[in-house]
């Protein structure tokens, strides 16, 4: 370290080894204060509790792993989510199946706007409480038109349906020709065959170009730790789909991979109240969606004007 | 003062400084984020999947009491009971059945019980072609009337399911009309919102904000 005080002429008690009492005093308040410094810059640090382990650091990338090696995946997330949570989850990696493409349809005329369906899917996709994180996102129009700007979401009477108002929910649509997929830098996300839009928590690196890129907002990004209360943890979980997220990380809707990829509806669709929410397979055409889009006024793909082919259609009752 | 002197206090204020900086960095004093606002955990009934009431289907299947639909405790068999209407022609709904709320149709147009219900027998259902049909088979009741939303339901654009879209995998469940639809009053009631999402700040401010 350099100092100034390397003359020692003006020094009036100079010790034998020719280091003066000033220049050592001033010697050790600089290395004191570079020390402070390097102290102060890793401060950060103290509150990173959760290192990853070496084996999550370097786990491959999602569809250059073997079945075993998954297998030790899937084992390791479960020993992570049973030492943080005190629960033992079952996790699974699903595939799509075979002749399968999954679309979303919903009734506009029979939504009411409760947000059940927002806080169903909070609880089976175990997403953060706090902050909150939510794929779905309903919002109030007036009647007589769909212009975007004067929707809000933020409204809370006492009682819904309003006079002179519909609600639209909003969630990941499942594009065919996704933005946010080709915006990726390192392929993170990806389309499955069966239409759903995949994460690979481990892969993403959190730099939320795909978030910028969607123009659904249906891109939610953990800027904190999530807080999942351990009573409400759903313990029937999914690699790509609702095991719990780490901080900066993406996530979104996924059409409940760990539901609909063994047969079942997604939760938005059990919880409805009024019947709103269809969901099924397009390939088959004895499937309610099928008919839906075949009979019922489907009025558009929302935005469909960017391109982006959404497999999520708004429909009306005539 | 020396050149070698001043460069030496400067150096000697700026490690004080360092010094400070790096104690209240440490110390994590002003430098923590500001703690998260307290959200509630959203109340379970808004996470429940039952229908919004059950018919008697449901009653039947999950053996509940019956008792409410033995017409013939009161009633006399072979006897229709008398129907009575006021002067704008709405029907007096008889005190032992004020449970029964008449709101059926636009401007109460289905405001007859027997337009359904079978006075000869009152345990049954009749359609308006004479067939008789059990209260628990209501649907093709009410499909006699509202046809395209028969067509609609049959084809699972119109009503809840649940359970498994695919066939192979479970059982569909599918809910018939009487399971969300009061027959007395089908408007589905209107009811309180789930909360809504909490932002990062609080709205007011945003809102202000946005004012300026």
């Amino acid at each position: 370290m350099p100092t100034p005080t390397s003359n020692t002429h003006e020094s009036d008690q100079s010790s034998p080894d020719g280091l003066s009492r000033r220049s050592f005093l001033r010697s050790s308040a600089v290395l004191a204060s570079g020390l402070a410094a390097l102290a102060a810059s890793l401060a950060p640090l103290r509150h990173l509790n959760d290192f990853p382990s070496l084996d999550q650091f370097l786990q491959k990338y999602y569809k250059e792993l073997t079945p075993e090696e998954m297998a030790k995946v899937l084992k390791r997330i479960e020993d992570e989510v049973e030492r943080q949570y005190g629960l033992r989850p079952h996790v699974r990696d699903l595939k799509p199946m075979n002749g399968v493409e999954f679309v979303y349809a919903l009734n506009l005329t029979r939504c009411i706007g409760c947000r059940k369906c927002v806080h169903a899917c909070v609880a089976e996709n175990n997403q953060s409480r706090n902050p909150e994180i939510q794929y779905i996102r309903v919002v109030r129009l007036p009647h007589g038109s769909l212009d975007l700007e004067k929707a809000e979401h933020n409204y809370s009477p006492e009682q819904v349906p309003e006079k002179g108002y519909f609600y639209m929910p909003v969630q990941c649509q499942q594009c065919k020709n996704p933005p946010c997929v080709k915006v990726c830098p390192v392929h993170a996300t990806w389309q499955e065959a069966d239409g759903i839009t995949v994460i690979d928590y481990n892969w993403c690196i959190g730099c939320r170009y795909c978030a910028a890129a969607c123009p659904y907002w249906a891109r939610h990004f953990n800027f904190t730790n999530p807080s999942i209360p351990k009573e409400r943890l759903n313990l029937d979980m999914a690699y790509l789909g609702n095991r719990p997220r780490r901080q900066g990380v993406m996530e979104k809707c996924h059409f409940c991979v760990q539901r609909t990829r063994v047969g079942r509806y997604p939760a938005c669709v059990e919880v409805c109240p009024v019947g709103a929410r269809k969901f099924g397979n397009i390939l088959d055409p004895e499937s309610e969606v099928s008919s839906i889009l075949r009979t019922k006024r489907v009025f558009v793909q929302l935005k469909e004007e960017l391109g982006t082919s959404p497999r999520f259609f708004y429909y009306f009752d005539v | 003062m020396s050149k070698g002197e001043r460069t030496g206090t400067v150096l000697l204020v700026l490690a004080v400084v360092f010094f400070a900086l790096g104690l209240k960095f440490v110390s994590g004093f002003g430098t923590r984020p500001p703690a998260p606002q307290k959200i509630p955990l959203v109340d379970t009934q808004f996470l429940e999947t039952a229908t919004i009431r059950k018919s008697y289907a449901e009653l039947i299947r999950t053996k509940a009491d019956l008792s409410d639909f033995d017409c013939y405790a009161c009633h006399e068999k072979g006897k229709p009971p008398v129907l009575r209407f006021d002067a704008k022609h709405d029907l007096i709904v008889p005190k032992e059945h004020e449970d029964v709320v008449m709101g059926h149709g636009t401007h109460n147009r289905n405001n007859n019980c027997f337009n359904c219900h079978d006075e000869q027998n009152l345990e049954l259902l009749q359609a308006r072609d004479g067939r008789q049909i059990k209260l628990a088979e209501s649907v093709p009741l009410c499909g006699s009337c509202h046809g395209p939303t028969y067509r609609d339901w049959e084809a699972g654009a119109h009503g809840r399911t649940g359970g498994y879209w695919d066939r192979a995998a479970g059982p569909m469940k599918r809910q018939i009309c009487v399971d969300c639809h009061n027959p007395h009053r089908p408007k589905i009631p209107p009811r309180k919102p789930a909360p809504g999402p909490h932002p990062l700040h609080p709205v007011a401010a945003v809102a202000a904000e946005a004012s300026h």
